[in-house]
């Protein structure tokens, strides 16, 4: 009887450390290109870092559908029904019920909708006030519903509202509760809860058991911060990470598409690199001197430089992909000639020099050498400044920069890259500035047009002339578009394909497994 | 009660006087680095807020930070709260700027006093043997050795480790974040940074070690000892790396008090926190408060390291304890 019983056991045991073994993985392990994570206050996060992982702890009233970052994609996510008035200024939304914030910080209802938002318009708690400029008030008509009534229509009120920057809704009592404490322990809806936080190693997450759309098949994601590229990919290469934040150029793409078991993803959105031009500096106040940089660009010689797998030539000056992007706009192409025979009737036969704050992050800078290159082709030379990444930033905010080269992805909607970038009242050093470094004011009118037409294509259209004006006032000069690039582990299944995301990382759902 | 000795209250008197000379030491540290902190250009609020930020959302962070308040009365405040040991909040993540430093101190203890052990324990005999047979092979060896290793900048060597160790080998892992609670990943996530800090300290204290041994060696004192028959390796150790001590003492105490900052980028190679490596990352936030905190905890050390020196100094040479 013990003999039977030990070999009964034997067998057990032989069937069963074999299936545990083959059991697969459940804690996901990311590097991230970081020191350390800033602000997980969702309001408040904007680096890049930030982003990622706050789109894996919160949600929206709607969202992009995972994978995908067309506007045509929305569909519910904490709200699971709207509707809208008929002249779309009223929106009325049902809230999902039972849907859980980590925690002990209980269900979500209208009223921490009516708090998020709320937050979210208030530019003392939010990075992202300036999408909310035309909500008039948001308002709890019962525990499940919402009520958004605008003081004018809106390109996109879903947009806004999506699982992106001012769209996430934060739990009232953990914010009031935890007060500037929050932003390092963020309480949110999402299928990931915070677990901990090791400064300057990593951050730890847990599978949030509640979630509303089913328990996450990952139990725990530790978000690394590995600041090295080189030791970063390293780790990767050594089994360290299943998933790393990459380089944008092809020598890491084509590096690391040669280890075995590594699958690259290039998504979705594309930062698209403008040169914006200084129109309140002097040459560039002659069109046809800004017309001359325009023609001196080589958009393929750069695109040759940065790699084909990881960028593309932009069609205009918005990049492709938004909502009202059009490619048909004029949009000069290179011509070293008539860059020449242009730069001398504007009385510059021999050349001219401008002065240039440019950043020292290594891709920003070595792209700025090609374009330097370019001009010097043409007789126009950039005397470059490079400074530190943060002095740039506020050194080009204060218009000390002949042309600003700056480098942005927006939300997928023509007006908000046509509203920072080139309306008059975001023009850099005024008390609405934005990032209008070029002075541009020629499709002012189309623009504010745009934002309040109600009917789709003659909106499209507007959108489509200002682009045209933008570019024959020759305010900007695209010059490429880079897509994000990450790389994971074949044994890592996303659970959605990958083409696009809005936070800039991949999104890791409740259905993201190993194999 | 019995009576302190003589030399150990002294000893108590000088390390109390040492301590009081730090004060101003402190203070003008505290003022550079509040000064240097604002010089350098970079808006703290459009740095945490981003590009998307309105000028509203701007002046209010400003606001919410302090930042809109006169220069005096935010300098004031720094001093009252630096006196009292509070460095507040980080700007950037709100948490505590002692428990982010208290969280990465031991991993920067940890690589200072390995690269320091392995530096003294391969430096100070290769020093000395180099010395001994100036210009033979041995000490040609040295100086090669010595001189590829002051070369080789850490982030290359670093790298290379990592390729062979961790890559080719796998002996070691490429993220070198120990937990701090497990003594055994604690040193085995050591062992290739504190190499790589270590080796480059050693090629710096063998070319010490090796010309003030030189230097010693001709004293009268020694061929004295030699005279008197008192054996090679007793007038080597006793006599010659003791008065050569001096030297090599004062290259450790500067070398460690630069580690403790500046190994930043063998953290950044082998993934480790560390004191240098937040220093870096509040200068890129302009996170003014993380920053000055650190400064001063910094300073606070090397006050400390430097009195540590002067200490080993009485130990060697008895003159100086008497000075």
């Amino acid at each position: 009887m013990t003999l039977r019983r030990a070999l009964l056991s034997a067998v057990f045991a032989a069937t069963l450390v074999p299936a545990a073994m083959a059991a697969p993985k459940t804690d996901l392990i990311v590097g991230m290109a970081a020191q350390d994570v800033g602000k997980l206050d969702p309001h408040l996060a904007v680096s890049t870092i930030d982003r990622t992982v706050v789109a894996w702890l919160f949600n929206g009233l709607v969202r992009f559908k995972p994978g995908s970052m067309s506007p045509a994609d929305i569909e519910p996510d904490l709200a699971d029904s709207w509707e809208a008035s008929a002249d779309k200024k009223v929106w009325t939304f049902k809230l999902r019920h039972g849907v859980r914030f980590h925690g002990a910080y209980g269900e979500l209802t209208a009223e921490d909708v009516v708090y998020s938002l709320g937050k979210a318009a208030d530019p003392k708690r939010s990075a992202s006030s300036g999408d909310f400029a035309s909500f008039e008030k948001v308002e709890a008509v019962d525990p499940y519903t919402v009520r958004i009534t605008l003081k004018q229509t809106v390109p996109s009120l879903l947009g806004i509202i999506t699982n992106y920057g001012g769209g996430f809704i934060v739990s009232k009592k953990a914010v009031e509760t935890l007060g500037d404490k929050f932003a390092a322990q963020p309480i949110g809806t999402g299928p990931f809860a915070f677990a901990a936080n090791t400064p300057n190693q990593a951050l730890e997450l847990v599978a949030h058991k509640a979630y509303f759309r089913g328990v996450p098949k990952i139990e725990k994601i530790s978000y690394r911060f590995l600041p090295s590229n080189a030791s970063r990919d390293l780790a990767f290469q050594n089994g360290e990470l299943d998933l790393e934040f990459g380089n944008q150029d092809q020598t890491w793409v084509d590096r690391m598409k040669k280890l075995p078991g590594a699958v690259v993803d290039v998504f979705e959105p594309g930062e698209e690199a403008i040169l914006h031009l200084n129109q309140a500096q002097k040459p560039l106040d002659d069109v046809r001197v800004r017309q001359a940089i325009a023609y001196a660009i080589n958009r393929p010689e750069i695109l040759k430089f940065q790699g084909a797998d990881v960028s593309r030539l932009p069609g205009s000056v918005i990049p492709i992909g938004n909502l009202g992007y059009t490619a048909d706009n004029g949009l000069p192409q290179y011509d070293l000639a008539k860059a020449k025979a242009l730069l001398a009737e504007a009385g510059f036969k021999d050349g001219l020099t401008l002065k240039v704050v440019h950043t020292q992050l290594p891709n920003m800078l070595a792209q700025m050498q090609v374009v330097q290159a370019e001009l010097k082709r043409a007789g126009i030379n950039l005397d470059l400044q490079v400074v530190e990444h943060a002095t740039f930033h506020q050194m080009i905010r204060q218009d000390l920069s002949a042309i600003v080269f700056y480098s942005a992805a927006r939300f997928p909607v023509a007006d908000v890259y046509l509203s920072q970038f080139y309306h008059s009242r975001s023009t850099v050093k005024t008390p609405t500035a934005v990032t209008n470094f070029s002075h541009c004011t020629a499709a002012d009118a189309e623009i504010d047009a745009a934002r309040t037409e109600p009917d789709a294509a003659k909106q499209i259209g507007l959108w489509e002339a200002a682009q045209r004006k933008i570019v024959a006032q020759v305010c900007a000069v695209p010059l490429i578009e880079t897509l994000q690039a990450w790389v994971h582990k074949d044994s890592l299944e996303y659970g959605y394909a990958l083409k696009g995301s809005l936070s800039l990382g991949p999104l890791i759902t409740e259905a993201t497994h190993f194999k | 009660m019995a009576p302190r000795p003589e030399g150990q209250s002294s000893v108590i008197v000088y390390v109390f006087r040492r301590l009081l000379a730090a004060v101003p030491t402190l203070w003008a540290v505290l003022t550079l680095v509040f000064v240097l902190v604002r010089i350098v250009p970079g808006d703290p609020a459009i740095a945490i807020l981003g590009d998307r930020a309105t000028p509203a959302a701007v002046a209010a962070l400003q606001a919410k930070l302090g930042l809109d308040r006169p220069i005096w009365e935010q300098y004031v405040s720094f001093l009252a709260q630096s006196a009292q040991g509070d460095f507040g909040t980080s700007m950037v993540t709100n948490r505590p700027i002692l428990a982010d430093v208290g969280a990465v101190i031991p991993h920067t203890i940890d690589l200072t006093i390995a690269a320091m052990l392995i530096g003294v324990i391969v430096g100070v005999p290769a020093g000395v043997l180099a010395a001994l047979h100036r210009n033979r092979w041995i000490d040609v060896v040295a100086r090669l050795v010595s001189l590829i290793g002051l070369s080789f900048p850490v982030f290359v060597s670093g790298i290379f480790l990592l390729l062979a160790f961790a890559l080719h080998w796998r002996i070691f892992p490429v993220i070198g974040n120990a937990n701090l609670a497990d003594p055994v990943d604690r040193l085995v996530k050591l062992v290739l940074p504190a190499a790589t800090l270590g080796l480059v300290m050693a090629a710096y204290i063998t070319r010490v070690t090796r010309s003030a041994m030189l230097g010693v060696l001709g004293e009268d004192y020694i061929r004295t000892a030699r005279a008197k028959g008192v054996p090679w390796r007793r007038v080597v150790w006793r006599h010659g790396l003791r008065n050569a001590g001096m030297p090599v003492v004062t290259v450790v105490g500067l070398y460690v008090g630069i580690l403790i900052g500046n190994s930043v980028l063998t953290e950044i190679v082998f993934n480790r926190p560390g004191l240098g490596k937040i220093i870096v990352g509040a200068l890129n936030q302009r996170d003014y408060t993380m920053l000055q905190g650190l400064m001063v905890i910094y300073c606070f050390l090397i006050v400390v390291v430097n009195l540590l020196t002067d200490l080993t100094y009485g130990f060697i040479d008895p003159r100086v304890k008497q000075a």
